[in-house]
């Protein structure tokens, strides 16, 4: 194989790598836009506690008192495996998952149930408020 | 499409310049009688890639990337199948190529809403059951296709989609847990077991051994994340338990493997490379004889050998493009399958579903690069994408088509003109 020919050989192998890293950085890109046009769909909701932030960031959200929960409530009137959280066309529901004590929304005792803006979510002893999401420096 | 277009742009035109470089490389490089084939593969890369691109835009799709290493690597395959000994356009292959690009989108449809799927569980296992007693009744208890006419299926591909869907669970349902003794189970657990059992046994019964190990990593790859459920929570025991059984499994397996399982398993391909190390010899050779750049398109001696386009098509285009473009082809796969780690499902039934489907793309990719370089015993698999074969590339799009579903679900706003609808309460039950 002379000089011109090991020189093709290179360029196409180097079209590819190049390509293959373009479309690794544009992996990268989507993550961020689809990360925020799921935010916007979702109303870019989050659970808080008295004096918690807990991010709503995927379709499914498990909350309990296991390490392993997505939100953990280290209580023990909280169950292991409590509630689960649901984003279906924008729409948050919470959902019992055979818990001890129940779920309240707004007082009212639920197996599951729509979420709203400000809604009050007592597991257990805990009282969680489903909000939009806010500003770090808002309290 | 949905946002992005910068990204999309540049895509499009890196992905046209890979092949642009490839076309370059063959018309200078290749070995072709007419100038013509180059003309035709040329052309038919380009308006191939073009197309996809056009159609790509009427999706509503949050991310790309897969769609466009797909058609990267589909058009790399067949500039690599038409240049195999001498440069001749293989439309067959380009055909094929043309129907796993429809499959993707058909899987990437289907697959997208993870609730409405897991809905659809129940015909999942009928689907496979289906799938099963065509094989057991037409494929014959030594064969593993269907011949139709002019073209042949082999109906143990259709199976793997099905099987990985079966595989792929949520949050919700592995909640629903029954005692049975002092064991807490979850029913479909059991039956997904059950269903593994039947296709393994099935497998083994119509001799598609190469196949075995693929079913096995998605049910593998399924388990894992059913035993750390519902986040990588490893339990110990469960995970030494489990391989305390597949090793048991796989040394009982290897012990009464039939005689020519046992002939590969033991044989030295270089004192036998005229009888079963053939194939095997062959490509090690090629992939010598290739070197870093390889021998250039069509020059290479490895068509004279058996399924040099499917079993051993890893040391083919090592012999005619180099290792390194070789390499770099399986990296381009490995991109596709590790995607998910970048841009990560947002629901647990598609995480699941994206492990399943890159299990089966790794076991097959190593079990045809490492059986053609004896690295492992030598199997029929194929790598998914560059392979020739109707069934396996329908179905490896189908696959793609179902990590695109998992990358870019459906994302729908509540509907504007409909009000919102009412809360829905329902009294929890109270234990009498």
């Amino acid at each position: 194989m002379d000089s011109t020919n090991l020189i093709l050989c290179a360029v196409a192998a180097a079209c590819l790598d190049i390509c293959a890293m373009v479309l690794i950085i544009s992996a990268y890109h989507e993550r961020k836009t689809g990360g925020k046009r799921w935010n916007r769909i979702t109303s870019f909701m989050e659970l808080a506690d008295y004096n918690t932030v807990y991010p709503l960031g995927c379709d499914e959200i498990l909350i309990g008192r296991h390490a392993s929960a997505d939100i953990r409530l280290a209580d023990l009137s909280v169950s292991r495996y409590h509630a689960i959280l649901t984003v279906s066309d924008g729409i948050w529901t919470i959902t019992d998952m055979g818990s001890t004590s129940g779920i309240f929304v707004n007082g009212i005792p639920v197996s599951q149930a729509q979420l709203r803006e400000n809604d009050i979510i007592k597991l257990g002893n805990r009282q969680l408020i489903f909000r939009r999401r806010r500003d770090i420096n808002v309290r | 499409m949905s946002g992005n277009t910068g990204s999309y742009i540049s895509s499009c035109v890196f992905v046209l310049i890979a092949h642009i470089g490839m076309l370059l490389n063959v018309f200078f490089n290749g070995n072709y009688d007419s100038l013509n084939q180059v003309i035709i593969l040329s052309g038919a890369v380009v308006i191939l890639d073009v197309a996809y691109f056009i159609a790509m835009l009427f999706f509503r799709q949050t991310t790309f990337t897969v769609d466009f290493l797909l058609i990267l690597v589909l058009n790399m395959s067949v500039i690599f199948q038409s240049c195999f000994g001498e440069v001749v356009f293989d439309y067959k292959h380009y055909i094929t190529c043309i129907i796993s690009l429809v499959t993707c989108r058909c899987g990437y449809l289907l697959c997208r809403n993870h609730k409405w799927l897991r809905e659809q569980r129940k015909f999942f296992y009928i689907g496979i059951f289906i799938l099963m007693v065509v094989i057991l009744t037409l494929t014959g208890s030594r064969g593993m296709w269907i011949s139709l006419g002019p073209i042949t299926i082999q109906p143990s591909e259709f199976i793997k989609p099905l099987f990985i869907l079966a595989c792929a669970t949520s949050i919700t349902e592995q909640q629903k847990k029954h005692k049975i003794l002092c064991f807490n189970v979850v029913y479909e657990n059991i039956a997904l077991f059950g269903l593994t059992a039947a296709i393994c046994l099935l497998q083994w019964w119509c001799r598609d051994l190469g196949s075995l190990p693929t079913f096995v990593a998605i049910y593998a790859a399924g388990f894992l994340l059913r035993i750390c459920y519902p986040k990588a929570k490893f339990s110990k025991k469960k995970l030494v338990g489990a391989g305390a059984v597949l090793a048991a499994v796989a040394v009982a397996g290897m012990k009464f493997a039939p005689a020519y399982v046992q002939d590969r398993l033991h044989v030295d391909i270089w004192a036998d490379k005229d009888g079963n190390g053939y194939q095997q010899s062959q490509a090690l050779i090629a992939i010598a004889n290739g070197g870093w750049f390889g021998k250039g398109p069509g020059q290479g001696d490895l068509h004279n050998v058996f399924a040099h386009k499917n079993d051993i098509v890893f040391a083919s285009i090592s012999e005619e493009w180099g290792l390194l473009y070789a390499l770099m082809m399986v990296l381009a796969i490995l991109i596709i399958i590790a995607l998910p780690l970048i841009n990560p499902p947002r629901s647990y039934f598609h995480g699941t579903m994206s492990a399943g489907i890159s299990a089966a793309f790794t076991v097959q990719m190593a079990l045809n690069i490492f059986g053609s370089c004896n690295l492992i015993p030598f199997t029929g698999v194929t790598i998914p994408f560059i392979s020739t074969g109707g069934s396996s590339l329908m179905i490896s799009g189908f696959m793609a088509g179902m990590l695109v579903a998992c990358q870019s679900p459906t994302m729908r706003s509540p509907h504007l003109n409909e009000q919102i609808p009412k809360r829905q309460l329902y009294p929890r039950r109270r234990k009498a």
